[in-house]
């Protein structure tokens, strides 16, 4: 039985803050590695092939972002980045370095637990990397069929533009995950110019609009202000 | 990048004042017929130059310069420089002496301003620090006590009461976490000079945002939101931002007794932003209302009846952070009972950062 937990390796330097992480995970059925610096999380890291990794980005020996592009260059472990509020521009160079996900200190309980079943759940179809297999993807009352390019919510059909479909196609591959702007612009339209941020905003405020969204009850993209934009990988029925 | 266009407006800044005096003195010359009041202007201008540029080299060049110009045109022979008669030798050398000297008043004035405004700064800065230190004490006494008392007495506890204890650390660890948000926020804009960085952010991602983070504190509150149809953005620091009003809906929250509609509204007037947070509790203390944004730096001695949440940092924070946006905000009491805060935003973009 326990060779189906899922490995996940920590690596932070704090001592508290590791040992209650690791509580936590533990205690939601994780097997759970600790590593209290960089070069011991990297032997680790490659060593025992964990299922995801939580990264603290201030470590005392290596910078965080180095070990992600380490990471990165060999496996393609899911990395979730620990980090102070303070620094989107870091938020944007580890998510854009190849991090899934980040959860910004201080964090409760349930933030870490959401984070962590998103970015396994969702790296499970990331591996098989084909869309063939997976053809159609769906949260709360909203689906996506691939193939028909068509966008429900309940019973009742969306019609989105070519690039609005584009945009919500490419987030959905990717629920869960952060999509910084940068990212986002360059898988759609391939190129980026001044313009191209505010073309994203606009184009995702009419998604909105069409899904009939509120602000403040955005339910299937999440917003990361001033980086990018998730698609919400927790269904309703998971989280009860 | 910024240094640099403020050199260049100096150096254009000089040549045209000193070009108006020249102009000036000319038609004084040409229609009055006295050239003795050319020092005159040429003085009043090197102190223009002096008292409206970075440093002083500016007055000391202008000075320099408005005495040859002042020799080649406004003595006789006019249009030749003559350095050799007495006279004019004379003139020129008190005129350069009195325009430095007016050019080195000048730049001392300013720096006495800015040193003034340092020390302002640091008082407030101490204060803060006083304030902050004292505020911190008390939910550190909270943790650091239930946790020691967890820790030591665990096996003669029962369930109720470490829970109890347990989540008294959560709350004013929540607490702690709020005003460490707040002082973040004033070390990011007292960057010395640095100015703050803005991007343009969509409102409703914005107001999104906002909300989501204050349901998840405050689940019960509801709150109105009326904002515009369009697609709005506006450049901003948006973390900044997002704790201004997350500030203001939580004083509301705290504050404003026995209020049941609670309610943000944001419309744009010309090229400003105007976003507006009502409610219908209370309404805020007339003898409290002058200081409600300074009200956190300016007190002295804290009060014995120690409540955490009596005057909070957070008003006081929005203030400086609206400021540093130069934006402005106000508060005020509604006629129909209750309280008002607003504060614009520019929308216009600064497109050479």
């Amino acid at each position: 039985m326990n060779n189906n937990k899922h490995k996940i390796l920590i690596i932070e330097d704090e001592l508290n803050i590791c040992n209650f992480v690791k509580t936590i995970l533990e205690t939601n059925d994780y097997q759970v590695v600790t590593a209290r610096n960089g070069a011991e999380g990297k032997t680790i890291g490659f060593s025992h092939n964990p299922d995801l990794i939580v990264l603290d980005l201030g470590l005392p020996d290596i910078d965080g972002c180095n070990l992600i592009q380490i990471f990165r260059e060999k496996v393609g472990t899911p990395i979730i980045v620990l980090s102070a509020r303070t620094n989107e521009s870091d938020k944007v160079k580890a998510l854009d370095l190849g991090a899934n996900d980040y959860i910004t200190k201080p964090f409760g309980t349930n933030e870490l637990l959401a984070r962590v079943r998103a970015t396994l759940r969702n790296n499970r179809f990331a591996g098989i990397g084909d869309r063939q297999l997976r053809k159609k993807f769906t949260v709360q009352d909203m689906s996506i069929e691939y193939e028909l390019r068509r966008v429900m919510i309940g019973k009742t059909e969306i019609k989105l533009t070519q690039t609005e479909y584009n945009i919500l196609e490419l987030l959905s591959v990717h629920a869960g995950r952060v999509l910084t702007y940068s990212e986002i612009i360059k898988k759609i339209w391939g190129y980026s110019d001044s313009g191209s941020i505010k073309k994203l905003q606009v184009n995702m405020a009419n998604i909105r609009k069409k899904f009939g969204e509120r602000p403040g009850e955005y339910r299937y993209i999440l917003n990361e202000l001033g980086i990018g934009y998730r698609m919400n990988a927790e269904s309703e029925k998971e989280e009860q | 990048m910024e240094k640099k266009y403020k050199k260049i407006a100096d150096v254009v800044f000089t040549i045209a004042v000193l070009c108006l005096a020249f102009i000036i003195s000319l038609f004084i010359q040409f229609y009055l017929g006295v050239d003795s009041l050319a020092p005159a202007v040429f003085m009043l201008a090197v102190f223009f130059i002096s008292v409206c540029t970075e440093g002083i080299y500016y007055g000391i060049v202008a000075s320099l310069a408005g005495v040859l110009i002042f020799n080649y045109a406004f003595r006789i022979p006019y249009f030749i420089f003559n350095l050799k008669i007495a006279d004019n030798m004379v003139s020129a050398v008190i005129m350069l002496a009195m325009t430095s000297m007016s050019s080195f008043l000048a730049s001392k004035l300013k720096q006495h301003e800015k040193m003034k405004a340092e020390s302002e700064k640091e008082k407030m800065r101490a204060n803060l620090l006083r304030a902050v230190s004292h505020d911190l004490r008390t939910p550190l006494t909270t943790i650091y006590g239930s946790g020691s008392a967890i820790v030591e007495k665990f096996d003669y506890m029962s369930k109720e009461q470490i829970l109890q204890l347990a989540g008294g650390i959560c709350e004013d660890a929540q607490w702690l976490t709020g005003m460490v948000e707040n002082l973040l926020s004033i070390t990011r804009i007292d960057n010395d000079g640095i100015k703050i960085k803005k991007t343009p952010i969509v409102l409703e991602e914005l107001i999104d945002t906002v909300l989501m983070r204050f349901k998840k504190r405050y689940p019960n509150q509801n709150i109105f939101i009326d904002i515009p149809d369009d697609f709005v953005s506006i450049p901003m620091d948006a973390v900044l931002i997002e704790q201004v009003i997350v500030n203001i809906l939580e004083n509301a929250v705290q504050h404003a007794e026995g209020m049941t509609e609670l309610k943000l509204k944001v419309f744009v007037v010309g090229s400003k932003a105007i976003f507006e947070i009502t409610d219908n509790g209370c309404g805020i203390e007339k003898d409290l209302l002058p200081h409600i944004f300074s009200g956190y730096y300016e007190r002295k001695d804290t009060p014995v009846d120690y409540q955490k949440r009596s005057m909070s940092i957070g008003l006081s924070v929005c203030a400086s952070i609206i400021k540093a946006h130069d934006g402005s905000i106000t508060a005020e009491n509604r006629k129909e009972g209750g309280s008002c805060f607003r504060f614009s935003l520019d929308m216009e973009t600064e497109e050479n950062e």
